[in-house]
């Protein structure tokens, strides 16, 4: 919770801004006075480093490899414009700075820092040799670039001689050698998890930690992904933490920006051991979802992407991933991009679980221990699941079991009303079957489905407030019914339906967004209503944060009714345009 | 086709003058087309990979000229080796031409400036010259590091990595010594190998690397990982040398024991009784005809146990399993074990 406070998340949610600030980065000074400071402060660094030998330099190396290579990447921009002899007056020591560099293992090891290495050094070479000087600066950078290249002290000599009888070239070689290499530690992890202490060749606690720290520049290596994944799920015997946590750090940067790829179960481990890189990832997707429109589409791309619903389905990251949603919500006053978010999520995640092969299922209550299981029950059934004509059955079930909890003074021995507000917005299907159920039958409006509206939209409130919300609600829907029934009507006889008296001039519709949401659902599927829909949703939104409440409101029933296969052509045609229309006017 | 076969005997003399201290006399257009060259049999590699016709043909050439080569000088050229070595030529070519001093410096430079064009160049680093040599350059790095702070060497020879490596190389000693020939030959030294003498302490034999194993022993183990890998070898092994050799073979080595008791158990259902002649007999001409299968089953009966014992045991089981018949003509395997008679 402390990350998303940090990153003033929830102030940002609320101001619906466009144009989230990347993760914080730190910036390097971008003119020349500032290079030629950070180059004394990283000469310095790179000759404490040499070849990171100790396990002291080896850990500074590796904290410091990402700020090191955007440091390489500022020379050569800075390189490539001054030829050879400018370079050496401007940067006189840059010969030791490279060639220290060219010693660290683990910075040749690092993304891209070797390429851009050797970029260096190619703006080192004179093209025109005037003297004895320049041919030496040349056959020494020639000798550096070939080091880096190939003829690395690393190479096993004997062994190279042998291969290169078996005709085996080096480029052949050390791709063969790197996945055997992999295999066997992977290989010896396997066995340390499997047989604990069991094994002969067990790896000790210190090797494996030895192994992960020399492992942060290489896991976005291809070749490394198995060796990373048997690190982050095979853990021997030992009761605290055995990895270096500099290792889950890279892993789980990586892993967010898509470097490297790992299947959910070594997902679901690094997360678990580690769980800033689980705050990571909700911060991740919360940034995506700021920057961003709201659009339902979207939002399901980022959390299937996220792999967040698979991770779920272990219900201790299932529980931290919901507590911080929950934190979200409070923080944000019930932001419409959280609400969508975590139905989206609730929905993947669900699916995730029923495809779980898992012989240990947890109960359901593992997931959502605030609320009574009975409930939860109720609240999974997807509507589409029902025959349509019983949803009204699923609806008075719910809000019965709904207003038992609410209106019960002890509370039971499950959360009050917010806990169970919550249970059910995760599974917003309802409320919105709700709200379209009232207006599409031309009954009275049942009791229970009113308190069910008016409790999603303030969960708050009183009883006797949400008495009075259902009388609005009653009136307003009896007027709209009404409406339905005379031959033809205008866009005042709506604002009219609405509440607002007739005798007043025109002004904007002013009514909370219950109102608004019951008024666009009767536009949606009033016959005749398509003409003057346009007209109404002007009156109704005057203010940008309206505008933004109708269009979620027809991205989302879109959405809904593509999962729901709801066939409405006419409406679907009407919100679609709608959508549209108001989209361009932002 | 042939074209293309000429191409690449031109593009391998080219590969092999770049390491000698002939590069003096080329000039910068002269490495502009050898690594278009290059360029264009990698393009090669990638086009025809899937077709197994001018692959194979394009592999035999290579194999054919490789051992040429080899035959000719004490240290063979490593140049292109197999049709996988196609891929990678580009790679090949820009280290030996980077590495020859005796480039002129002028060339040099326009050489570099070719294999490193800088951040501009469109492509993935998978795909460009640049981006494939940083990254072989990473993974020698990743070796280092590993190697110096991570992995530890295996006492168990047929698992260490390095070993590993060398034996799965392309040109792999002993996979080259079946390629070059004579075959059976291989094939004697090869079971005369697995039957050497146990280990004993024994003076250090004067190998070169570290590939060759110290002690007969633990070369046995690699030897027959290596030889129960390679399926066409060793069902050679099985079938081309005497029967009393591969039993010996077999009894010193249960896993081998295990896979010539398969194959001969897949031999004896390929033949089928032939009633007018009473005798058994093999659909195809390659088929192992019943003398010579009847002559390798007694030679393991002749064994000592526990392999005696084991054939007669599996010999039990697919009489049982093809309906436990004592009449002679409905399964083989009674009719062997009938000729093998009841002997100890």
């Amino acid at each position: 919770m402390d990350l998303l406070r940090a990153h003033c998340l929830p102030q940002r949610l609320a101001g619906h801004c466009g144009g989230a600030s990347p993760f914080p980065f730190p910036e390097m000074a971008q003119d020349s006075v500032g290079l030629s400071s950070d180059y004394q402060f990283w000469m310095q660094k790179v000759s404490t480093w040499d070849q990171a030998s100790t396990v002291e330099t080896q850990q500074d190396t590796c904290l410091h490899l990402p700020r090191f290579q955007e440091f390489l990447r500022q020379m050569y921009e800075a390189l490539k414009e001054m030829d050879s002899n400018t370079v050496i007056e401007r940067f006189p020591t840059i010969g030791q700075l490279l060639a220290k560099t060219c010693r660290n293992p683990f910075i040749l090891a690092y993304d891209e820092s070797q390429k851009i290495l050797i970029w260096c050094l190619c703006c080192l070479i004179n093209k025109e040799p005037q003297n004895s000087g320049d041919s030496k600066l040349n056959s020494w950078t020639r000798g550096l670039l070939c080091h880096v290249l190939s003829a690395f002290r690393f190479d096993i000599r004997e062994v190279g001689l042998f291969t290169q009888g078996l005709g085996y070239a080096p480029a052949d070689y050390y791709p063969g050698l790197l996945k055997n290499m992999v295999l066997s530690l992977v290989s010896e992890l396997r066995e340390n998890h499997l047989n604990g202490f069991n094994t002969q060749r067990r790896m000790t606690p210190e090797r494996v930690r030895a192994l992960s720290r020399v492992c942060v520049p290489l896991i976005t290596l291809p070749d490394f992904e198995p060796l990373v994944e048997a690190l982050l799920t095979c853990h021997g015997c030992e009761p605290q933490e055995v990895l270096w946590p500099e290792f889950f750090d890279a892993v789980s940067e990586a892993f967010l920006l898509k470097k490297i790829s790992l299947p959910t179960s070594a997902v679901v481990c690094l997360w678990l051991r580690h769980l800033p890189s689980l705050e990571k990832a909700m911060l991740h997707l919360f940034e995506k979802l700021i920057s961003s429109e709201r659009n339902f589409l979207r939002i399901e791309r980022f959390v299937r992407d996220s792999s967040l619903p698979e991770a779920a389905c272990h219900p201790a990251i299932f529980r931290i991933v919901d507590e911080t949603f929950r934190y979200a919500l409070l923080e944000t006053d019930g932001a419409p991009e959280i609400l969508a978010t975590i139905q989206v999520f609730t929905r993947c995640f669900l699916e995730a679980l029923e495809k779980e092969n898992k012989q240990l299922k947890f109960a359901l209550r593992t997931y959502f221990p605030y609320a009574s299981p009975s409930l939860v029950t109720a609240l999974l059934q997807h509507p589409k699941d029902i025959p349509q004509g019983l949803w009204h059955q699923s609806l008075q079930h719910i809000s019965e079991m709904l207003r038992e909890i609410v209106e019960d003074q002890t509370h039971g021995s499950y959360g009050g009303p917010s806990d169970c507000w919550f249970a059910f917005i995760h599974f917003g299907g309802w409320a919105d079957v709700a709200a379209e159920q009232l207006l599409r039958s031309e009954a009275d409006p049942p009791e229970a489905v009113l308190w069910l509206l008016a409790f999603s939209y303030s969960p708050r409130d009183g009883s006797q407030q949400r008495a009075q919300t259902m009388e609005e609600v009653k009136a307003v829907l009896g007027r709209l019914l009404k409406l339905l029934r005379s031959p033809g009507f205008s866009a005042r006889d709506v604002q009219a339906a609405a509440g607002q008296s007739r005798e007043e001039a025109p002004r904007p519709l002013e009514c909370g967004p219950l109102i608004r949401r019951l008024l666009l659902n009767f536009l949606l599927w009033a016959p005749g209503a398509h003409a003057i829909a346009q007209e109404v949703i002007t009156l109704m939104a005057p203010t940008r944060e309206i505008t933004h409440e109708i269009t979620g409101f027809l991205d989302q029933t879109l959405y809904r009714w593509d999962h729901l296969c709801t066939t409405a052509p006419a409406s679907r045609k009407l919100a679609s345009e709608l959508l549209t229309e108001l989209r361009g006017q932002v | 086709m042939e074209s293309l076969l000429q191409q690449l005997a031109r593009f391998s003399e080219v590969l092999a003058v770049s390491r000698t201290p002939h590069v003096s006399t080329w000039d910068p257009a002269t490495v502009r087309r050898a690594l278009q060259w290059a360029r264009y049999l990698r393009h090669v590699h990638r086009r025809f990979g899937r077709h197994a016709r001018i692959r194979t043909a394009l592999e035999r050439r290579l194999q054919s000229q490789w051992r040429q080569d080899s035959g000719s000088g004490p240290a063979p050229d490593p140049g292109l080796t197999n049709f996988q070595a196609l891929g990678r030529c580009d790679l090949v070519l820009a280290l030996r031409l980077l590495q020859n001093r005796a480039l002129r410096e002028a060339v040099w430079h326009a050489l570099l400036q070719q294999v490193f064009p800088g951040p501009g160049v469109p492509g993935a680093d998978e795909e460009t010259l640049q981006g494939r040599l940083a990254h072989l350059a990473r993974r020698r790095a990743a070796v280092h590091v590993l190697r110096l702070h991570g992995y530890q060497e295996s006492p168990v020879v047929q698992e260490d990595a390095l070993l590993k490596t060398q034996a799965e190389g392309p040109g792999g000693l002993l996979s080259g010594l079946w390629e070059r020939g004579p075959q059976d030959n291989f094939l004697k030294v090869l079971a005369a190998a697995l039957l050497l003498p146990p280990p004993s302490p024994r003076p250090q034999e004067e190998e070169t690397g570290p590939g060759t194993p110290n002690t007969p022993g633990e070369g046995h183990h690699e030897l027959l990982r290596w030889l129960l890998g390679k399926a066409d070898i060793l069902a050679a092994f099985c079938r081309r040398l005497p029967a009393g050799v591969v039993a010996a073979v077999a009894g010193r080595h249960p896993e081998l024991s295990r896979v010539y008791l398969g194959l001969l158990a897949d031999w004896g259902r390929h033949l089928h009784y032939d009633l007018q002649r009473g005798v058994w007999v093999g659909a195809e001409s390659q088929a192992v005809p019943w003398e010579e299968l009847y002559g390798r089953f007694q030679s393991l009966c002749q064994a000592p146990p526990p392999l005696k014992d084991e054939v007669r045991t599996a010999l039990e089981s697919w009489k049982a399993q093809d309906g436990d018949f004592e009449v002679p003509g409905l399964s083989i395997w009674t009719d062997l074990l009938l000729a093998l008679g009841t002997g100890t």
